[in-house]
């Protein structure tokens, strides 16, 4: 049964080094190298890869643009750092090893696999970390943009029934990160365990259909997660109107 | 707390996830969005500058064609300036020339007759000598039995001079 916390592989010291972190450290270099590649071959006259990359660039960004405008060159790295970062993690879950290859430990009398990678998205700090940089990175962006007391006006007013919706405003942008990191988590977590489950009843052919899903799974959750924070931040950089401002339009 | 611990949250965990995804939003910013958005809005420039350019060329080549129509107009309208200033001027040359020949043959005939009464002349002058020479011998044959060689001499003397006269 795979465990809702990640395991450690290794210690150093007091800090644990899980698979789901190792998994991470393995994406990063993909996209580094990809990154690096690409900056330093960079060609008027594409070839296959940078064709492919700037395919998925371009339409990531006139998607960008058709909902945030011209704010567009502020939310599309942010948007499609999330895409790619968690569609590369969620399907890094279903290469074969990942998940199944590792070690053996023994905790109360059972043996347990611990798999030396898992994918990350099945790990809520990961999730929750990416969360927290989506509603960080949106509140600065909208501050930035609108101004403090613009922005400031969204959650407090003199205005008893303004100020009522301010606060549910704020319970809104935890609820935020809650729903944002527990969906990425519980889709990407529940799929791990339909594929271990499957695979245990028969390995062969059988969990075929299931990673086909799983791979649509990983691309739908990744569009959800980038695409609601592209919503927040688009929303949040729109200049807020007092109530007075409101009544007169 | 406790759910805190079941889902496996640890802050330290927590935070290397958080700087790692910030690393890598540098990283994809930096070395991914940056020249692969440059070089698009690079290459659309370009595109829209060729666009531009062959739209110009073609106006160009339009107005070229409009100047060679024109050119070749104007080289004609020249071209048959010029042959019918040609006809004129070989109408002129030719009377010209037919005029200075007229004048000239009008020279020449005159030359010729003025030619042709000084041959008449001289043939008259030559004639007339031989005629003399020819009345003085035939005068001496028949005067050389009726006169003496002294009388002969006188008669034909004076017979010249007569002659000559």
């Amino acid at each position: 049964m795979v465990s809702f916390a990640a395991e450690p592989i290794f210690s150093v010291g007091s800090f644990k080094f899980t698979n789901t972190l190792l998994d991470t450290f393995i994406i990063d270099a993909i996209i580094v190298s990809i990154c690096f590649y690409i900056s330093k071959n960079i060609k008027l006259i594409p070839g296959k890869l940078q064709n492919g990359v700037e395919y998925i660039t371009e339409t990531l960004y006139n998607l960008t643009e058709s909902v945030a405008a011209e704010r567009t060159a502020k939310i599309f790295p942010y948007f499609m750092s999330f895409f790619l970062f968690i569609l590369l993690i969620n399907w890094s879950g279903l290469i074969p090893g990942v998940g199944t290859i590792g070690f053996f430990h023994v905790a109360d009398g059972k043996k347990e696999l611990i798999p030396l990678v898992r994918a990350a998205s099945s790990d809520l700090n990961m999730t929750l970390g990416l969360a927290l940089v989506s509603l960080v990175a949106t509140h600065l962006m909208s501050i930035s943009t609108v101004g403090i007391k613009n922005y400031l006006s969204r959650y407090f007013s003199l205005n008893p029934i303004f100020l009522y919706v301010g606060i549910l405003e704020i319970i809104g942008e935890i609820t935020k990160v809650i729903s944002l990191s527990f969906r990425l988590f519980g889709n990407i977590f529940a799929g791990e365990v339909v594929l271990s489950t499957v695979s245990s009843i028969y390995a062969f052919l059988f969990p075929l259909p299931f990673m086909l899903l799983e791979v649509i799974v990983g691309l739908v959750q990744a569009l959800v997660f980038s695409m609601l924070t592209m919503a927040f931040m688009a929303v949040l950089t729109t200049p807020h109107h007092a109530p007075e401002e409101v009544r007169h339009k | 707390m406790e759910i805190i611990k079941n889902f496996g949250i640890e802050p330290v965990l927590l935070i290397a996830q958080i700087v790692n995804f910030l690393i890598i939003l540098f990283i994809l910013k930096k070395f991914l969005y940056k020249p692969v958005l440059d070089t698009l809005k690079k290459r659309e420039n370009l595109i829209k500058e060729g666009l531009k350019q062959a739209e110009n060329s073609k106006l160009e080549f339009e107005k070229a064609l409009e100047e060679e129509k024109k050119i070749l107009k104007k080289a004609q309208d020249q071209a048959r300036k010029i042959v019918d200033d040609a006809k004129i001027q070989s109408i002129l040359v030719a009377k010209k020339i037919e005029e200075k020949s007229r004048i000239q043959s009008e020279k020449i005939f005159d030359e010729g007759r003025k030619q042709m009464g000084e041959e008449v002349k001289l043939a008259e002058k030559k004639l007339m000598a031989s005629v003399n020479k020819l009345s003085i011998d035939i005068l001496k044959k028949s005067l050389k039995e009726t006169f003496s060689d002294k009388e002969e001499a006188k008669l034909i003397d004076r017979a010249i001079k007569e002659i000559v006269k």
